[in-house]
């Protein structure tokens, strides 16, 4: 009892440490970055400036209009006053207008969200738990026919096109067998209630889930799979041969304990990149996410809302970075600072 | 213990199979990348048709005179898609040569110079690989027009952290050694040292991140084409897969050669150059 007290305190001690000041800075600094890009690019970019910051059609406006909007959106300020503003906006958590949708860019991105976390969520998961498992058998049984034929596979999967990947689910599955529904997350216009419409949004998800875990495997599978293979090679493991542990508990209790640290900076990185991979996945499956809002605003040149998504997707990817480390002492303690 | 995976013969075996892998690998890509830019240099000669000329009525299936059909406008899809080769391979190989000189460029300067220079390139280094990657290469592609220039540009300018790194650490074992030191003692020009002898050694390096770039580029030119991003008269196996989507070939039997095609050649001519990366990383750094 005593002890687990003792050994609890230690973790909330190492927790505190790792909240490391340097690394927060950085993500700081990250975020000023991409407020900047967002606030330059536009204004750097030849064009109509109204129409690339504001993201309305000059020609279709009169000439009253465009004043409004021009005061709206405070062009007509100095550029510095409209960069601070810009902060001012991001800070309070006001992304600005949609001229062509005619909302608030806010309300858009809470609609979208749900959804992309929904399936980036699934998806991480299976990929994670996948990679982990096959990158850990691999290793194991490192230089045999099985890890060979594995890797060869993983390498293959890396090079796949997810959006090319989802076209092809969707022919086989949704248009030759008809098992799953092609686009959306929902039936529309079905007053489902209950288990029919939990299954509804699962038979939605399946597609996309699949496609987004495919893509994410081959990178776990990696990191894992090396990881293994430089823990088998320490004095530790040998010592646990010798005092005579059976080959399962050397496999689960040492080397893939051990091994699986690394993997967790891994799975933090390919969040960001399944947060961004939606962007292509959920404009295949017509899925009504945050991607597909990306893609919907580049096609409508509705800039503003692509530029709040942007900042949106940053800042997951700054979160799954924090979590990542804070979550790293607790998975290997060796990293913790006394 | 004697667990059937420890026993001589069997590691021994699987040492040979192990250090064989890597070259067989090396070899079936260098097969696959010979094969594709052989296609994309001889295209006029292979294709059957002018991939831009209407030479038949849209959306033909399969026949002797078009192997793959005809698209949405009458084109005919095998001599796109053997045009599209020429896209592919050029942004691919471009974009990381662009890469290449960004993260060489850097990466050497951090390396050789790691306090106050290396630290701040470096902090730049970060914010591009924490940057969400995608969705910032569109946010880009969508501001600076659809050319091919344009996709070359922007993939470039993403994809130089990764080989920056990479050669940074291998530059900051490099100028501790005695050689360097010699050089240095001797009051031999910064310029010059960096030049003569850590370049040199990067080479090997750098050669394993360039096609390991080209490798991601290929597959980032597809994504941008296939979103509508890409160069509007160039055609590219992603634009044309941006036609499947949007005429909704997929939902109809067409995706047999209309989807399929272009899609497995993205892969493999990714694959290839990934294959290539692998054998030359395992070679310079065997981690297996």
């Amino acid at each position: 009892m005593g002890g687990g007290e003792v050994r609890r305190s230690g973790r909330v001690e190492g927790l505190r440490r790792q909240i490391d000041l340097r690394r927060v800075a950085q993500y700081g600094f990250v975020v000023v970055v991409a407020v900047t890009l967002n606030f330059l690019l536009p204004r750097l970019m030849p064009g109509n400036p109204l129409a690339l910051i504001a993201g309305v059609d000059v020609g279709l406006l009169d000439p009253d209009q465009r004043a409004e909007i021009v005061a709206r959106v405070g062009l007509d300020a100095p550029l510095w006053q409209q960069y601070l503003r810009y902060w001012g906006g991001i800070l309070t958590g006001d992304f600005g207008y949609s001229f062509r949708a005619n909302r608030p860019i806010v309300e858009m991105i809470w609609d979208r969200l749900p959804w992309t976390l929904l399936i980036t969520g699934l998806s991480l998961v299976v990929s994670a738990v996948t990679g982990v498992v096959l990158g850990a058998l691999s290793a194991w049984r490192r230089g045999t026919k099985g890890d060979l034929s594995l890797l060869s596979g993983m390498i293959s999967v890396e090079s796949l096109p997810s959006f090319w990947l989802g076209m092809v689910l969707i022919s086989v599955f949704a248009v030759q067998w008809g098992l799953l529904p092609s686009f959306g997350a929902v039936t529309p216009a079905s007053d489902l209630v209950g288990w029919a419409h939990t299954w509804d949004i699962v038979s939605h998800a399946i597609m996309p889930v699949t496609a987004l875990s495919i893509v994410g495997t081959p990178g776990v599978y990696m990191t894992m799979r090396y990881s293994m293979l430089e823990t088998l090679g320490e004095d530790y493991i040998r010592t646990a041969r010798a005092k005579g542990a059976g080959e399962r508990r050397v496999l689960f209790g040492h080397v893939a304990r051990n091994a699986i640290a690394p993997v967790i900076t891994v799975l933090a990185i390919r969040l960001g990149f399944a947060f961004g991979g939606t962007v292509i996945i959920e404009t295949v499956f017509s899925y009504p996410g945050l991607g597909r809002l990306v893609f919907e605003a580049v096609a409508g040149r509705d800039y503003p809302v692509m530029q709040a998504a942007f900042l949106v997707f940053t800042g997951a990817v700054l979160m799954a970075n924090l979590a990542a480390d804070l979550l790293y002492p607790l998975i290997d303690p060796r990293t913790r600072t006394s | 213990m004697t667990a059937a995976g420890f026993d001589d013969r069997a590691v021994r075996r699987a040492i040979r199979r192990r250090s064989r892998l890597p070259t067989v690998l090396g070899l079936a890509g260098a097969a696959i990348v010979g094969a594709l830019l052989f296609t994309a240099v001889l295209a006029p000669w292979l294709a059957p048709y002018d991939p831009k000329e209407r030479i038949a009525r849209p959306f033909l299936p399969p026949s002797s005179e078009h192997l793959l059909g005809t698209n949405d406008v009458g084109h005919d899809l095998l001599s796109e898609i053997i045009f599209g080769s020429r896209v592919s391979l050029l942004v691919g190989l471009v974009a990381a040569t662009v890469a290449l000189l960004i993260g060489t460029t850097v990466g050497v300067l951090a390396g050789y110079y790691p306090k106050r220079l290396g630290s701040t390139l470096m902090r730049g280094v970060d914010v591009i690989l924490i940057l969400p990657f995608l969705p910032l290469l569109i946010v880009l592609a969508a501001y600076l027009g659809r050319s091919l220039l344009n996709t070359i540009l922007v993939i470039g300018v993403l994809i130089w952290a990764e080989p920056a790194r990479i050669i940074r650490s291998q530059v900051l074992s490099l100028r501790s050694r005695e050689y360097v030191l010699a050089a240095r003692s001797m009051g031999a020009p910064d310029r010059w040292t960096i030049l003569r002898h850590i370049v040199p050694r990067t080479a090997l390096l750098a050669t394993g991140s360039f096609v390991r770039a080209v490798s991601g580029a290929i597959l980032l030119e597809a994504a941008l084409s296939f979103l509508g991003l890409g160069d509007p008269i160039q055609k590219s196996w992603g634009s044309t897969l941006y036609w499947a989507q949007t005429r909704g070939a997929f939902l109809t039997p067409a995706w047999k050669w209309w989807v399929l095609p272009p899609g497995l050649l993205i892969m493999l001519a990714s694959l290839g150059f990934a294959l290539i990366a692998f054998s030359l990383e395992e070679r310079i750094n065997p981690r297996l």
